[in-house]
């Protein structure tokens, strides 16, 4: 029987998204978006202020050079291969050619799409100090993406080479030509010079790297070291919102938090609590979400100006975070072992009340002392106030709301 | 002895369209060990876990002391203890941690917790383990904490589910020896388990279980008679029962 390699394609590429969907709805919904939204709001009112201040010293063509080089450099062409690949689909490599191709030209439309949004981003610094024209943004994203396709033709035929030292030459060869390549671009050299370079380039991969493929056979588990390495990426930056259960995330013992634990004397009414607390702290990343948004309500506060927006932003990251910590809800729902003690349900509102209160109330002081220490004393107490309401409102109104379900 | 677990009628399982125990029947007295006995997918998992009220008995009922779950859950459970087939234990908690929450759970004196406690990790020779995490535990580790905290509550009916599996050779005798003291002291014992001549050695009584039904029960000598088999051991008259409707 024939390996089908456009349907193996389809089959792999599909099975990659279906996963990847699955994590990015969890992602839309954990209040990332919002932060991403509230970052563009602050971020497109204070960049305009940004490029006042920046010096006009500042060496913007090398900055695009540098961050365009090592975008187009980066990444290999995807590949989704396998660890059984190494022994099902090694006897037929010779037959796999539009399965590569397929490969190719789906990482490099990913890759463009990357390239475009961060263009996309500098392009307000591109049109006050390089050129004010819109056109030639768009020229510069699509000669950029030949680029980068070049990059990853190249870069599939390298991954042939057995030997590291090698491999790695041909990297860096790849890098140096790449970052003429864009200074050349963000110079504004002329079109025949540019013209030059890309046929310079062409007749360079068809006289080098192209015969790289007639002489060597892939390396297949280069490939699916590739491959792993990018869904691991994914899976952290995933990670950070939700959990993954492919990273498993390792329980920490933290022990610098074991004070948090003394909330939780011996007694029968406390099993849920002692349950939670160890949660919370130990487990998964109830503990890391909490720091980050804490942290990040104090960034966000210490750059916002206006008294009505640091209300806001007190109200809104204290109810994320009594959002987060709501989800220990369900931290034990697959556990039989509690479902057998003899512990009335009751209980278990009770202590999530508790923890949701005590942790509100650290938060809340960390707010007010970061408040007060930037802003003024009434700050601080308006600060405290606002956190402690947000948090009396969750967890005596909508929590118990959501044990009814 | 008093019957402590009575099974009656029992028909049950996930669709009440599709019953998976059919009309099951038999009891655990006090002083007493029974071995639960069937092939994979005979419902031994199903029966206990209407035993442990996780299920609600499609017809018949389970009496725990003569009260049913419904009528009085946290009493209900608080009189068994379960060894699950494969230990469930939480990854965010030391050992120690298992214990103490354990023993928090079911009442227990602080004081009459950590007499316990010390006692069961010599026994079982994890004392030097209490401040280690699940996941650096065997399996036939984990199995041992899901044993000490079932011996630490005292119980008046202990159900375990393939207690061996994974355990070594001391472990399995030191679960076997305090099944034994249990049972003088007047526990009921409800064990499923594949390997039978423990089974033999240890049980008074067996019920053997058979798509879901109630197939023989009794001592060994009730099942040689029953069986027609006399002089067999258990697995004989295991292997002979089960090949019938093939």
């Amino acid at each position: 029987m024939m390996i089908d390699e456009k349907k193996l394609w389809s089959r792999r590429k599909r099975g990659y998204w279906e996963m990847a969907i699955k994590y990015l709805k969890l992602i839309g919904n954990s209040g990332f978006l919002f932060t991403i939204y509230l970052l563009f709001v602050f971020g497109s009112y204070y960049y305009g202020q940004f490029l006042e201040w920046l010096p006009q010293t500042f060496p913007t063509t090398l900055f695009f050079t540098v961050i365009f080089t090592w975008l187009i450099t980066r990444g290999r062409v995807r590949t989704f291969a396998k660890p059984g690949d190494l022994f099902f689909l090694t006897p037929c490599e010779g037959k796999l050619k539009n399965y590569f191709r397929s490969a190719l030209r789906y990482s490099w439309m990913m890759e463009t799409m990357w390239i475009a949004l961060v263009m996309l981003v500098l392009s307000p610094l591109f049109f006050d100090r390089i050129h004010p024209s819109g056109s030639l943004v768009f020229s510069i994203i699509f000669l950029l993406s030949g680029l980068k396709l070049w990059n990853l033709a190249a870069g599939f035929e390298e991954q042939r080479l057995q030997e590291k030292n090698r491999y790695i030459l041909h990297t860096f060869i790849r890098l140096g030509l790449t970052g003429v390549s864009v200074f050349a671009l963000f110079s504004l050299q002329s079109v025949w010079f540019i013209l030059g370079l890309a046929l310079a380039l062409i007749l360079f991969y068809a006289g080098y790297f192209y015969r790289l493929s007639k002489l060597h056979s892939l390396k297949w588990e280069r490939l699916v070291e590739i491959e792993d390495s990018t869904v691991m990426t994914f899976y952290r930056v995933a990670n950070s919102f939700t959990d993954v259960p492919a990273l498993k995330s390792k329980v920490r013992p933290r022990h610098l938090l074991s004070p948090l634990y003394r909330f939780v004397s011996y007694k029968k009414e406390h099993v849920y609590r002692y349950l939670f607390s160890r949660a919370f702290v130990r487990s998964s990343d109830y503990f890391g979400i909490y720091m980050r948004l804490t942290l990040l309500a104090i960034l966000f506060l210490s750059v916002v100006q206006i008294d009505w927006g640091r209300w806001l932003l007190v109200v809104l990251f204290s109810y994320m975070t009594a959002l987060q910590i709501e989800t220990l809800k369900h931290h034990y729902a697959t556990s039989k072992m509690v479902d057998l003690y003899p512990v009335s349900e009751g209980y278990k509102l009770k202590s999530h009340q508790f923890w949701i209160l005590v942790l509100g109330s650290i938060q809340s002081l960390v707010f007010s002392v970061g408040l007060l220490i930037m802003y003024s004393p009434m700050d601080g107490l308006f600060g405290l106030g606002l956190t402690l309401i947000v948090y009396v409102y969750h967890s005596f109104i909508r929590l118990p709301k959501r044990y009814m379900v | 002895m008093g019957q402590l677990l009575t099974v009656n009628k029992l028909t049950g399982g996930y669709q009440r369209s599709r019953p998976v125990l059919h009309d099951i029947s038999f009891s655990v007295n006090s002083h007493e060990i029974v071995g639960l006995i069937g092939l994979n997918g005979a419902g031994k998992s199903t029966t206990i876990k209407h035993i442990l009220g996780l299920m609600e008995p499609h017809g018949g009922e389970v009496r725990l002391s003569g009260k049913t779950w419904a009528e009085g859950k946290d009493d209900y459970r608080r009189g068994l203890a379960y060894i699950p087939e494969m230990p469930l234990l939480y990854e965010e908690m030391t050992l120690w941690e298992h214990l103490e929450l354990t023993a928090m759970a079911y009442g227990l004196e602080e004081t009459v917790f950590k007499g316990r406690a010390d006692e069961l990790l010599k026994e079982f020779r994890m004392g030097k383990m209490v401040k280690w995490f699940p996941s650096h535990f065997s399996k036939g580790m984990r199995q041992k904490v899901m044993i000490m905290c079932a011996l630490l509550i005292h119980p008046s009916l202990y159900v375990a589910d393939e207690p061996f599996v994974g355990l070594d050779p001391i472990g399995i005798k030191s679960f076997l020896d305090r099944m034994v003291e249990m049972k003088r002291n007047g526990c009921g014992i409800l064990m499923s388990t594949h390997i039978l001549a423990t089974a033999e050695k240890y049980c008074d009584r067996f019920v053997l279980l058979h798509n879901g039904q109630v197939l023989l029960q009794g001592t060994l000598k009730e099942l040689q008679a029953q069986a027609n088999m006399h002089g067999a051991d258990l697995d004989e008259i295991y292997v002979e029962m089960t090949k019938e409707d093939q």
